[in-house]
């Protein structure tokens, strides 16, 4: 494919969020919209996670966020033309203390007051969602039934599809090395590649993303770091039919359609150390095997003697307030942030549409400016007590 | 059983012969024999059924790495047969699909 001189719009990142982002800016009417990724698409945090999604959250906007999210995702399909694997059947929430439990009404409370029905169950419900789990030391459990995931390549690859289709130019390997800038205005992105006259930058790197943001020498707060996941051979599926999540201990585990059980935690909760997981190595560890597959064990005892067939890791991109960081810099014009805040997967189709409109036609319906980072400077943080 | 007794440079040492059952019929191999070359011996060539397809599998690597000899041994599916010694009163089974994870206690 030939080099592009000029576009109308660059995005920084081929997972979801920059991939979805470049599909509906072409899509909504934009004219050249050119994509870059310094690997592959996929290659970031959206072909390593967990790949859920969901409307449970403990703060009011993740909640509206995480309801367009789920009808976004029931008609991914329908709108790609492609096969995401969706698969719905709930988040499981495990609190296994009283104080948990008391969180999980509150969540359940402001849920409820916005649309998402989530409810409390009983250990009955709950041994018979999951056949075979341990509820002996849990003290409470509520669920959602419209939570669910989907494949992550699936997903990506499906608005890639969608994207190229609409006419998006997609350059992979391509790594942006600078920005050329006037006074307060972005007019080209450098690359490895060549360079791209463009007065609109959409940085969509995820965890890279203040690397790249400080390319165009703005501080903006976004950090990688690194989670691990493992996956089992494939069994039967009624091993861990709905996805199960707990705070303390930390842990998802989920079953896909094809029989894999996927499980894993926060990487401070089996290693004494709290730092570095900010160093922008994958790899994967031997301590969080044997911590994750005990508690696999405990929760799920059916799973013993199941093999683990893959181990590794994927970067969060970190905020101060686990939050969303999206908008445009006010000291930089046309140069745009669209970061989810560590669930790239599950915002990215919503939010990407939710920039494009921004950009295009100056309004959304979602609440884009709550996200902007300038709450930073002011010490607002989005709260949320129902974050991993 | 149909084995090589005599071999021009091997030899053969044999443990004892036990019992076991494949699909509710018994059959006889060496302990400590993988369970798959007890199988072949007694003719069975179809260790599993694969999932979607419904193909037959059978006997492949034979080092325990290819998951094609995954069958039901007490109970328990994707045992590697290939790899695992035959032990008396063994209870054999074709593995059909994924493999069903039994419920705590059901193991025999």
């Amino acid at each position: 494919m030939t080099w592009k001189r000029t576009a109308d719009a660059v995005v920084i990142g081929g997972g979801m969020m920059g991939m979805a982002t470049a599909y509906y800016l072409k899509k909504l009417g934009m004219k050249d919209v050119v994509l870059l990724d310094k690997n592959t698409v996929a290659s970031g945090a959206t072909g390593r996670c967990a790949a859920a999604f969901r409307a449970t959250w403990g703060g009011e906007l993740n909640i509206i966020l995480g309801k367009a999210c789920i009808e976004k995702y029931e008609h991914l399909e329908e709108e790609l033309g492609m096969d995401i694997g969706l698969y719905q059947n709930g988040y499981l929430f495990m609190a296994y203390s009283d104080a948990q439990l008391e969180n999980f009404k509150k969540c359940i409370a402001l849920q409820n007051s916005l649309g998402v029905p989530s409810r409390m169950l009983t250990h009955d419900d709950a041994r018979e969602l999951c056949p075979g789990i341990n509820v002996d030391d849990v003290k409470g459990f509520y669920w959602h039934k419209r939570d669910g995931h989907a494949d992550p390549m699936l997903t990506n690859f499906a608005h890639w599809e969608a994207a190229k289709r609409e006419g998006v130019v997609i350059e992979k390997f391509t790594e942006v090395t600078g920005f050329k800038m006037g006074k307060d205005e972005i007019k080209g992105v450098c690359t490895n590649k060549g360079y791209i006259d463009t007065n609109l930058v959409i940085n969509a790197a995820g965890a890279w993303a203040g690397k790249v943001a400080a390319l165009a020498g703005l501080s903006i707060p976004v950090h990688g770091e690194r989670h691990e996941i493992f996956a089992t051979e494939p069994v039967d599926f009624n091993v861990c039919p709905t996805f199960l999540m707990s705070y303390d201990p930390d842990f998802y585990m989920q079953q896909r359609p094809h029989g894999s059980i996927i499980a894993g935690c926060g990487p401070h909760r089996y290693r004494a150390e709290a730092a570095p997981f900010n160093d922008y190595e994958m790899g994967d560890s031997w301590d969080f095997l044997e911590h994750m597959t005990g508690i696999m064990n405990h929760v799920l005892p059916r799973t013993k003697g199941i093999r683990v067939v893959r181990q590794w890791s994927g970067m969060y991109d970190i905020t101060p307030d686990m939050q969303p960081v999206i908008g445009e810099a006010e000291e930089m014009k046309g140069f745009w942030m669209n970061v989810s805040g560590s669930r790239g997967f599950m915002f990215g189709p919503v939010a990407g549409e939710m920039v494009a409109e921004q950009i295009l036609f100056g309004k959304t319906e979602l609440p884009i400016e709550k996200f902007h980072w300038s709450r930073y400077a002011r010490g607002e943080y989005l709260l949320d007590t129902a974050i991993a | 059983m149909q084995l090589i007794s005599e071999h021009p440079v091997l030899q053969y040492q044999h443990g004892k012969k036990v019992e076991f059952s494949f699909d509710g019929k018994k059959l006889e191999g060496f302990e400590g024999e993988p369970i798959a070359m007890a199988l072949h011996a007694n003719g069975v060539h179809i260790y599993r059924v694969t999932p979607e397809m419904e193909r037959p599998r059978g006997f492949f690597c034979a080092i325990g790495k290819c998951s094609s000899c995954f069958m039901v041994v007490d109970g328990v599916p994707n045992v590697r047969t290939c790899v695992t010694p035959l032990k008396e009163g063994m209870k054999v089974e074709t593995q059909r699909g994924k493999g069903a994870i039994p419920m705590e206690g059901e193991t025999d």
